[in-house]
């Protein structure tokens, strides 16, 4: 036998042997991440893969693998695509519109685990989780009611499902605890990533007269927009949505929200490589868990520069009598850190905006109710499209 | 009300600006007899390239050099097989935006959803701008915009008063009594398809570069089928391609302030379509003569074939 012969048998024995030990004494767990936005977009899918390097980074047993910008009708093949070609153990589908095809991936492989994002429909080996802002949204809607200098405000919104009607409800209560004069006007763009028509939205609400705008879409064209009036001398407020977009408009955002997902992230798998998956598992994190932050960037939670327009901006409220907006929006938030219990902005009595009481006096509104939210409520112009 | 009129037409000379330049590129094109249903994939191609080379030299100029260069070089291929290999234009053309959006999202892959921090300032021009209204709307605009109502102009003036536009369109009319005058037919065709691949990449880098300041695929949202039915809808003039390419940007920035009105925004992203085929409809029924359309346009020359 030849010297070199040997050499490769050694090698490859101890090779063999060692891989074993390796593979034999952990457990691994494979997960795929499918995205409806391109992992650059600044903002929701930014913010989910933040999440999952987070989780990545933290647990030495997880191998993660992600497919960006997949449309919601190809959903179906990206999954199929993840399990069999992929072996993943755990595939997470973070968009509304692949609600289904989580459901019906479910049935097909009985032995595998999905958990889908901002859903409501669960089977044994189907969960869902979600991290919802629309908290954040409320004091939004407080700073913006109180800055208006129109009494109009603006929303620019991707598409009409709950989530967002949630979003922009919580805005309008939030404006109507601060000023109850000033009215919302939504503008539907019908994407997810369309900055063209982000801004054209935009553009169009501040010709109307709105001068303090929100929006629920994937880029920062709405604050780059409000930038650029700015500097022209026209004020326009805007707040930050998902991920910290206040370095594109210092003159233009005054606070806005931020999504962390790393935590949600980690505690779902940590629970699946303990075998704490049970059937209908279900996360929902908010401002308690702190998967909900107020600010435009990570630093501040109100943007400096509007912190005296704030401070002087009184407001009449039934809680704490006559309060500076600033300082409702400090103490809200603390009492949002609390819990739902402590405070909730869907507390009733809340009427739609065709005057129908819909959430009674004193009650407050169910999560159940508010993920499947469709009306607008009272101060919000016009009617949800069809 | 006065505000929202301003900013309507400020927005619709913004979001027409590509529309026009590309419907200008095409218009040339055509008048020499080349169909390109191309654009869609020259744009694409145009703004990824003005985007990559923006992001990382940090000059939009230069950008929008390499983007019409790429977008010369790129509409070669369309020039070659319908001019040189005589080939159908209208396969060669789509395969021209097939490719153009693939390649273009392929390119752009890295750089998807990254943001320019790199501003185009806008163009004030003194004294003008101080005019009511039309100060703002015509005279405080992105850069683009000068540019582009000046190369429609330019190549109005190119077609109908000098040489070589006779030339190009009498090599669109008839390609052979034009070649027994001693000008090179294959040369003034090949020009055209450059000259108009060049147009349709400055349309890409304005949408990349100073438009949206980023880079998705399919970014170009069917603003080149927009362009190929502007250009008949402007009757292959470079000059009502101005009008006709700002009343389209309007329309896309209207559907926002029509929305309140419950009005679908799927049906005013078909208006260019609607209107492209009305206009169609009502000269042909009408005159004709009119419809100004070249006689060859997508037919092959062949040399020495009756």
């Amino acid at each position: 036998m030849k010297k070199w012969m040997i050499l490769v048998l050694i090698c490859s024995i101890f090779f063999i042997g060692f891989s074993t030990i390796v593979f034999a004494s952990e457990k691994k767990l494979k997960a795929g991440f499918v995205y409806v936005g391109p992992v650059g977009d600044y903002g929701f899918t930014h913010a989910h893969d933040l999440g999952r390097k987070f989780a990545e980074e933290k647990f030495p047993w997880l191998e993660t693998i992600i497919v960006e910008s997949v449309g919601e009708a190809d959903s179906a093949r990206i999954i199929d695509r993840l399990i069999q070609q992929q072996k993943c153990d755990v595939v997470f589908t973070a968009s509304f519109g692949y609600m289904e095809d989580t459901i019906k991936a479910g049935a097909r492989y009985p032995d595998k685990l999905f958990m889908h994002c901002s859903g409501f429909k669960r089977s044994a080996n189907v969960g869902t989780y979600f991290g919802d802002l629309y908290q954040m949204y409320y004091l939004n809607g407080l700073m913006a009611g109180a800055l208006t200098k129109t009494n109009k405000i603006g929303y620019v919104a991707a598409f009409p499902i709950p989530e967002l009607i949630r979003h922009i409800n919580a805005y309008a209560l939030g404006i109507k605890a601060a000023n109850p004069k000033a009215k919302l006007n939504v503008k539907w763009i019908y994407a997810w990533y369309g900055p063209d028509k982000a801004k054209e939205a935009a553009e169009a609400l501040i010709a109307e007269g709105n001068d303090a705008l929100a929006f629920t879409e994937d880029t920062p064209a709405v604050i780059e927009v409000g930038q650029r009036h700015a500097e022209k001398g026209k004020q326009i407020y805007t707040f930050s949505h998902y991920s910290a977009m206040q370095p594109y408009g210092e003159d233009s955002v005054v606070s806005g929200q931020l999504m962390n997902w790393g935590g949600i992230y980690a505690k779902i798998l940590e629970d699946i490589y303990n075998d704490k998956f049970t059937k209908d598992y279900d996360i929902l994190w908010l401002a308690k868990e702190k998967a909900a932050i107020l600010g435009g960037n990570e630093k501040d939670i109100i943007n400096p520069k509007f912190v005296d327009d704030l401070k002087a901006a009184m407001i009449e409220s039934k809680e704490f009598g006559k309060i500076s907006a600033y300082d409702l929006v400090v103490k809200r938030y603390e009492q949002m850190k609390q819990g739902r219990d402590v405070f909730e902005p869907y507390t009733g009595p809340i009427y739609d905006n065709k005057g129908n009481l819909k959430i009674k006096a004193g009650e407050k509104a169910t999560m159940g109710e508010l993920l499947s939210i469709m009306y607008y409520v009272d101060g919000v112009e016009g009617s949800i499209p069809q | 009300m006065e505000d929202i009129i301003i900013s309507t037409l400020q927005r619709a000379m913004v979001a027409g600006t590509p529309l026009l330049l590309a419907t200008t590129g095409e218009v040339i094109c055509e008048r020499s007899g080349i169909l390109n249903l191309g654009v869609e994939g020259v744009m694409a191609m145009g703004a990824v390239v003005a985007f990559i080379v923006t992001m990382t030299t940090g000059h939009p100029w230069l950008g929008v050099l390499a983007a019409i260069a790429v977008g010369m070089a790129f509409s070669i291929i369309h020039a070659f097989t319908s001019i040189t290999l005589q080939a159908n234009q209208v396969v060669s053309g789509l395969a021209l935006t097939m490719l153009g959006l693939g390649l273009s999202g392929m390119l752009g892959k890295p750089y998807v959803g990254k943001p320019l921090s790199i501003k185009m300032e806008d163009w004030v021009i003194p004294y003008f701008s101080d005019i009511p209204y039309l100060g703002k709307i015509l005279f405080s605009q992105g850069p683009f915009f000068y540019i582009a109502i000046f190369l429609a102009m330019a190549s109005w003036f190119l077609l109908e008063r000098t040489r070589l536009g006779i030339q190009i369109r009498s090599t669109g009319e008839n390609p052979k009594a034009t070649e027994t005058q001693g000008v090179n037919v294959f040369k003034i065709k090949y020009l055209s398809v450059i000259i108009g691949g060049g147009f349709s990449a400055l349309a890409g880098a304005h949408l990349s570069i100073s438009y949206s300041k980023s880079w998705i695929e399919g970014m170009t949202a069917g603003r080149g089928w927009i362009a190929i039915a502007l250009t008949i809808f402007a009757l292959w003039n470079p000059g009502r391609a101005i009008w006709a390419a700002f009343l389209f940007g309007g329309i896309f920035v209207v559907q926002y302030l029509l929305q309140p009105l419950g009005i679908s925004p799927n049906f005013l992203s078909m208006l260019p379509y609607i209107a492209t085929l009305l206009i169609l409809l009502l000269i042909s029924l009408k005159d004709p003569k009119k419809l100004n359309a070249p006689a060859m346009l997508a037919e092959p020359y062949k040399r020495g074939e009756r």
